[in-house]
């Protein structure tokens, strides 16, 4: 039994350690890959070239999402503004809950989709938006909703969206340094390979290695960056309402709900609250395939129920 | 050697100074979120009338509710002509107080039940209430991270060496009925179906 408290600090901690972890190995891996590009082509060690453009194409690429992520994603889900009409208790809730966060009101959105489901983005606390289904509404009570949505606040305060666009800033590095090593090389235009000095083969040899793991290395823990973050936001929902059960039972409904989100796709999957694909959380259920759940945007559902009825 | 030395003490200096700032802009977060109980009890003050005049015809044959609902309202708009943090507390649980016997008043009532304007007037009752207690909840949310830093090693050097005193969030008293357990209430409630 831990209270919402130890949870926090504990989630907390963490979440920090794989953060920290995860700029380490991309910090590691990126130098190998662009130190053995550049031996390769036949420079000294210690250029920064390749580092240097593979770090501004997936910095302006990832910075162009994340700065329009709001109007993307929303016009991807087609998602409309909430009217005060039609979505009174979503507006309701959605203002009380930043009451007691202590956060500005985001943008609300609804989609129109019988699947329930919801999800936040944009760039900072003043420019955050919270996007929900009109399944969603129908089909909670406002208890429910009010922890579907303090987690999505939870998401706003702890800044999630941008330490994931950072995360993916990373990730594409490293995939695009690995791509054009490979394309490179395999070209085989290295110029003066008799000049290679052993740092250099070993450089070389590293960078192979890298260049081949990295990619799918630093995705993995991408992925577990953000089923850390749902954890956290399960939490700090919690700490809003102090209503673990609303939040439970909301998690069981959407979770058991067969209808497929046709709005969401690859792309946007991480940011909904339960994965849109039914596929990978129904099969969880019984057993936790520990396997799959590395692929995996979000921790299985049973997982997040039982964390949340240790905290009632 | 000596820039290490100058680079241990900047990052000090930067960490005294963000701790610093942490205690000062709380300590006016705290201020504001009184404020802001105080704003939504203003909200709750001037709704209710509305809700009075509205519900009137269908609350005829319960005055007692009825009742309630005014010297809820008297209450909470003394609370904040007083400005005082502690009525303001004891008035913004009036109307959290109330709601269920509205609801056992509508539940005794079948046609009561199915009325629109009834229910209108219950979620604005329970809306109107909730954001007080939101309110409420950031204030003791936020004296909690105040206090908590305050105490707490390496921060506690900060806090007493610029004397930031302890907070006191939202009063409740220490003593009385919501500390303790009546033999009552340690039985399982009966329900007759």
């Amino acid at each position: 039994m831990k209270n919402i408290y130890e949870v926090r600090s504990a989630n907390k901690i963490k979440s920090t350690i794989i953060v920290v972890l995860f700029f380490l190995f991309v910090l590691i891996s990126v130098y190998f890959i662009s130190e053995a590009l550049g031996i390769y082509l036949g420079y000294k060690p210690g250029g920064f070239g390749f580092l240097g453009i593979a770090l501004i194409v997936s910095g302006i690429s990832t910075f162009i999402s994340y700065y329009f992520s709001d109007k993307i994603v929303l016009g991807i889900s087609g998602a409309r503004l909430a009217t005060n009409k039609e979505d009174k208790l979503f507006m309701s809730v959605a203002e009380n809950l930043c009451i007691g966060a202590g956060l500005p009101k985001p943008k609300l959105y609804v989609i129109e989709d019988t699947a329930p489901n919801a999800f936040a983005t944009g760039r900072n606390p003043e420019h955050s938006v919270i996007c929900i289904t009109t399944g969603l509404l129908d089909k909670l009570t406002r208890t429910e909703l009010e922890g579907v949505i303090a987690h999505e606040l939870t998401h706003v305060k702890n800044l999630d969206i941008r330490l994931m666009s950072i995360v993916s800033v990373m990730v594409g590095l490293i995939a695009l340094l690995g791509d054009w090593f490979f394309r490179i090389s395999w070209r085989g235009r290295s110029r003066d390979s008799d000049d290679k000095s052993q740092l250099g083969a070993v450089i070389l040899i590293l960078g192979i290695i890298f260049a081949i793991l990295s990619p799918i290395i630093a995705k993995l823990i991408q992925l577990a960056i953000s089923r850390r973050r749902e954890f956290m936001a399960d939490a700090g929902s919690v700490e809003i309402t102090r209503q673990p059960d609303g939040l439970i039972s909301a998690l069981e409904k959407i979770s058991s709900d067969t209808e497929a989100l046709e709005a969401a796709n690859k792309a946007t999957a991480h940011l909904y609250i339960v994965s849109p694909f039914k596929l990978n959380t129904l099969g969880q259920g019984r057993t936790v395939n520990k396997f799959a759940n590395l692929f995996n945007t979000h921790p299985p559902i049973s997982e997040r129920i039982a964390t949340l009825q240790k905290m009632s | 050697m000596i820039y290490v030395l100058i680079g241990i003490i900047l990052v000090l200096v930067f960490w005294v100074i963000s701790t610093y700032n942490f205690f000062v802009s709380s300590k006016t977060r705290i201020k504001a979120s009184i404020q802001e109980i105080g704003n939504q009890l203003k909200r709750q003050a001037d709704l209710i009338p509305n809700l009075e005049s509205s519900a009137k015809g269908y609350l005829k044959h319960e005055k007692g509710v009825f009742e309630l609902l005014t010297s809820a309202r008297k209450q909470i708009v003394g609370a904040i002509e007083s400005g005082d943090l502690n009525k303001m507390t004891k008035a913004s649980s009036a109307i959290s107080d109330l709601l269920p016997k509205l609801t056992i008043a509508v539940e005794d009532n079948p046609e009561l039940k199915a009325d629109t304007v009834i229910n209108k007037l219950m979620d604005e009752l329970r809306d109107t209430s909730d954001k007080v207690m939101y309110s409420r909840r950031l204030l003791i949310d936020l004296t909690a991270d105040y206090n908590v830093k305050r105490v707490s090693v390496p921060s506690s050097f900060v806090a007493s060496m610029f004397k930031f005193d302890e907070l006191k969030g939202l009063e409740t008293a220490e003593t009385g009925d919501h500390v303790t357990v009546s033999s009552d209430e340690m039985k399982s409630p009966k329900v007759n179906l």
